[in-house]
């Protein structure tokens, strides 16, 4: 097992001639949590996907694992979970349905089993059989966490995580990132604002005009939030 | 294995929820089928020749709109990227969308068949049963290359240009090998006599299936 869960170095990223990312350098051990905050367009998202492994960078390496997260293998990505402010649920299938299938994509012995538990501590067992076309914003992003955190990652990324949650959304959220963590899951969290999990020592990094500045003292995680009216 | 099964079975759980893709793949399909009808009636085409290139044209439209949806549908609420996360092989992926897409065809063209007869008043005969080999063959093949360049245009603004745009240029030498190989057996002619044309579309299938299971993870992630 390697030190870093993460480690990316001299990271650039670019669409067309506009530039995203500059010589981002980031890494990140086993149960330890950073929250990367900047403004909208700052390349919160584009920096998330690329660390998952979803999308490569123009320049520089990401390794995740120890493995260059170009060529990760099924056995690393089912380590991976990923909670966005898009739900990645299909609508049509129901709450259970969701979790089974995703379940059976990342080989659970028993996903019918893992579903409901998940569905229980996600507090939507009530409506496990109703599709997910029907759901609340909330009730949809909080059935989102129980599918990112089903089979146990060992590196969580949350992006805008709190999107659409009401307050005991964000609790119940804020929960099951702080078992994750407390169990040794590394969690990256991206933000327009800086969030507070109890209990998770978050190390705030503000990315800005694509680069990543050193972590924020506490004072000036404050001036932050309340110039972001949080 | 599990997640080419997983991804198949969830995409015909949904088609039978809604029936969506089946029942807008066979109206295309019976539409352009009697649309092409009436424009060929005055030129006395009611010949097995006409009836398998109306056929034919009909399975291209529906392919067309069949892999559009297949891709469409993973893009909605992003579930696309919680596929390509998974530990599912993305060739695995292009295997199942192509199975689903080979089905929901499968379906429709049953259905533009029965039509086809009706329509141009062919013969029933036992030889019907040989418009089978070449309408399967060219479904996968169809199927196979509209579901590899769905997963490239459906990441561009214009995707519902440039899918037909690439598709149907590369489907000609199977789709002149399918209309050829279904008029004869519309006219009755012997398996013998299909060989040649059957030989290039499952040539076309083979090349095109390993491409789209080769290719479909450098096609179908982000940028």
């Amino acid at each position: 097992m390697p030190a870093s869960v993460i480690e990316a170095h001299e990271l650039f990223k670019s669409f067309g001639f506009n530039p995203v990312l500059r010589d981002v350098e980031f890494n990140l051990a086993p149960g330890r949590a950073a929250l990367i905050v900047g403004q909208n367009g700052a390349g919160k998202s584009t920096l998330i996907r690329i660390l998952a492994g979803l999308s490569r960078p123009s320049a520089g390496t990401v390794l995740l694992f120890g493995e260059d997260s170009r060529r990760l293998g099924p056995r690393y990505r089912r380590r991976i979970g990923l909670l966005t402010h898009q739900s990645l649920l299909y609508p049509n299938l129901t709450a259970r349905e969701n979790l089974e299938f995703f379940g059976d994509l990342y080989g659970l012995d028993d996903s019918r089993a893992a579903a409901a538990r998940w569905l229980e501590r996600a507090g939507l067992a009530g409506v496990a059989e109703e599709r997910v076309r029907s759901f609340s914003r909330g009730m949809e992003q909080r059935l989102a966490a129980a599918r990112a955190l089903l089979a146990d990652p060992a590196f969580l990324l949350l992006d805008e995580p709190y999107a659409g949650l009401d307050p005991q959304g964000r609790e119940m959220v804020a929960t099951l990132v702080r078992d994750a963590v407390g169990r040794g899951c590394a969690v990256v969290a991206a933000a327009h604002a800086p969030f507070v999990v109890e209990d998770v020592d978050f190390e705030v990094l503000e990315l800005a005009r694509g680069q990543l500045g050193a972590p924020l003292e506490e004072s000036r995680r404050g001036r932050l939030r309340s110039q972001l009216g949080r | 294995m599990a997640g080419f099964a997983a991804v198949l079975r969830k995409d015909l759980r949904l088609e039978l929820r809604s029936g969506e893709s089946t029942i807008s793949l066979a109206t295309l399909a019976l539409l352009v089928l009697v649309v092409l009808v009436f424009a060929l009636e005055r030129a006395g085409a009611e010949s097995a020749e006409t009836a398998a290139g109306a056929l034919w044209v009909a399975l291209v439209f529906s392919g067309l709109l069949s892999a559009t949806r297949a891709l469409s549908a993973e893009r909605e609420n992003g579930c696309i990227r919680a596929l390509l996360l998974s530990p599912l092989d993305p060739g695995a992926l292009f295997a199942s969308k192509l199975a689903a897409a080979f089905a929901f065809m499968t379906v429709a063209e049953a259905a533009v068949v029965a039509l086809m007869i009706l329509l141009f008043n062919l013969d029933i005969h036992t030889g019907l049963v040989l418009l089978a080999p070449p309408l399967a063959l060219g479904t996968l093949g169809f199927a196979a290359v509209a579901t590899l360049l769905a997963a490239i245009s459906s990441r561009t603004r214009a995707s519902e240009l440039l899918l037909p745009l690439l598709a149907v240029p590369m489907f000609v030498p199977a789709l002149i090998a399918g209309v050829r190989a279904s008029a004869a057996a519309l006219g009755g002619a012997p398996l013998s006599a299909m060989w040649d044309w059957l030989g290039i579309l499952v040539a076309f299938d083979v090349l095109f299936v390993t491409a789209g299971y080769l290719l479909f993870e450098q096609v179908v992630g982000e940028d």
